[in-house]
């Protein structure tokens, strides 16, 4: 356990911080998705992103992996651009609406992310540590919605990243499969990789993570480490800003 | 070019013969049809079938690049910015599928008429006829690279097929546009369709400016490339 992510932002540069964001804004139209956010996170910790449909959960992780340019601040990923980081493979992404080919298979779309990557790990080692070696033949259309995430859990794993960023990686899971699948992240974070997950779960966030950041309305509501943030009443504030969608 | 991208992509393209098979299938049957209909001296089975040879490149190259609407939507372009893979990368190896989909239709059409319709060009001529179709197939594969982007998997059969279909009759490729009122004519020569056309017909020995054709069609290449650059670094790759 750490508390260095309550360090100064200004002075927080460089690789051993896997993710240095700064005075982060986004607006669509009129709405203002990410209102001026900070997040720092040390080489190593486990941080989860918590917080309703509409907190600026899904913007936030879109600048942090470079698809989308922030409309004011700035992102750091060990040291460099997102984008670039993405792109050397320090950083494995499994997004929302990020989604596979229904005309060729897993084993087929795994094998291509790789040869895509400069240093990856192969298909099959990618498919085992995500626990879909079973599922390498079958074509993508023939997968239920948590096979798919788990095929897009193996394709994040593909580049051997440092940093594994998931936006609701366990969406669309049943209650099998999400312990297969943190059963399965908790060997990979066994070796020291950074990972920043969102969830609506809170249990997900109480159990596996170091750390939680919690949003609400494009800021920050709160952000520390998961005891510290319980006891000034994550439960209490997380149904609060969830009302509503309790249900998912 | 992104060689292993472009490989996956052909597999999957071999994949859809039905695909294949309707592109290279509706200008042959159309040709046929045509030059049994029509056949005359003024409008003959060399005439006929630069336009349908040209209908089948302009509809190839242009069906492979709106599909993109279907995959884009189902989130793979969005997967793939999560790679090295880049924007050039994935947009030039689609543009290369589209390619290599107008040759078969150019080819199809140029056999019947050889063999069905007995149309008879030099050996130079047949080149110049398929190769030049064939390279005056880029602007549609960029246009239809643009249509993918712009619309949806539920709306892109509609932009799809309204465009191929004014594209290919007001640009002269089903009915000739020596027949059509000057109003219309005036409106062929602005578009690409007429010029990729007016391609084969000079390589037919038809009396064709075809330094004007090479310059409409270059120029619709730039303007449709400038198009889908813009548009696809817009884009976050959200479905």
């Amino acid at each position: 356990m750490t508390t260095r992510h309550t360090a100064d932002p200004e002075d927080a540069t460089g690789p051993e911080w896997a993710v240095a964001a700064r005075g982060l804004r986004k607006r669509y139209g009129g709405v203002r998705a990410v209102d001026g956010v900070d997040l720092l996170i040390p080489r190593g910790e486990v941080v989860a992103l918590l917080g309703p449909n509409g907190a600026g959960k899904s913007t936030l992780v879109e600048m942090l992996t470079g698809l989308v340019r922030p409309d004011e601040g700035d992102i750091e990923i060990f040291g460099a651009d997102p984008g670039a980081a993405v792109r050397s493979g320090s950083v494995g992404v499994m997004l929302q609406e990020a989604g596979l080919l229904d005309d060729v298979t897993v084993g087929e779309v795994l094998r291509l992310i790789a040869s895509l990557h400069r240093a990856p790990l192969p298909a099959v080692e990618a498919m085992r540590r995500a626990g879909i070696e079973s599922l390498a033949g079958r074509r993508s259309a023939r997968l239920s919605g948590g096979q798919r995430q788990r095929v897009r859990f193996a394709a994040a794993l593909v580049p051997d990243p440092d940093l594994l960023v998931l936006d609701e990686p366990t969406a669309a899971m049943d209650v099998d499969g999400r312990r297969e699948f943190w059963a399965a992240m908790r060997s990979l974070c066994e070796a020291g990789r950074t990972v920043l997950f969102a969830t609506h779960y809170l249990e997900e966030a109480e159990a596996y993570a170091d750390r939680v950041v919690l949003m609400n309305a494009g800021r920050v509501a709160a952000d520390g480490p998961v005891a510290e943030v319980a006891r000034g009443g994550l439960d209490e504030a997380f149904v609060r800003l969830t009302s509503g969608e309790a249900t998912r | 070019m992104n060689p292993a991208y472009l490989v996956f992509e052909i597999r999957r393209a071999l994949r859809d013969p039905k695909f294949l098979l309707f592109e290279l299938s509706l200008p042959v049957a159309l040709f046929l049809l045509e030059s049994h209909l029509f056949g005359r001296d003024d409008v003959g089975p060399a005439y006929l079938m630069g336009s349908l040879a040209a209908f089948g490149a302009f509809r190839a190259a242009f069906d492979t690049g709106a599909r993109t609407a279907v995959e884009r939507g189902a989130g793979w372009q969005r997967q793939l910015r999560l790679t090295p893979l880049t924007r050039g990368g994935y947009l030039a190896a689609k543009g290369a599928v589209g390619m290599l989909t107008a040759l078969p239709p150019i080819a199809g059409v140029a056999a019947a008429a050889a063999v069905l319709s007995g149309v008879r060009l030099p050996a130079g001529g047949w080149a110049a006829a398929v190769l030049g179709l064939w390279a005056g197939a880029v602007p549609f594969a960029l246009l239809g690279l643009l249509v993918g982007q712009l619309a949806t998997p539920q709306n892109v059969q509609a932009y799809q097929g309204g465009l191929l279909l004014v594209l290919a009759f007001a640009g002269g490729l089903f009915i000739p546009a020596a027949s059509f009122p000057a109003a219309l004519a005036t409106v062929a020569k602005a578009l690409p369709t007429y010029w990729l056309a007016e391609i084969a017909h000079g390589a037919a020995g038809g009396d064709v400016r075809t330094g004007t054709a090479v310059l409409v069609l270059g120029l619709y290449s730039l303007v449709l490339a400038a198009a889908v650059a813009v548009r696809f670094r817009r884009d976050a790759g959200r479905p």
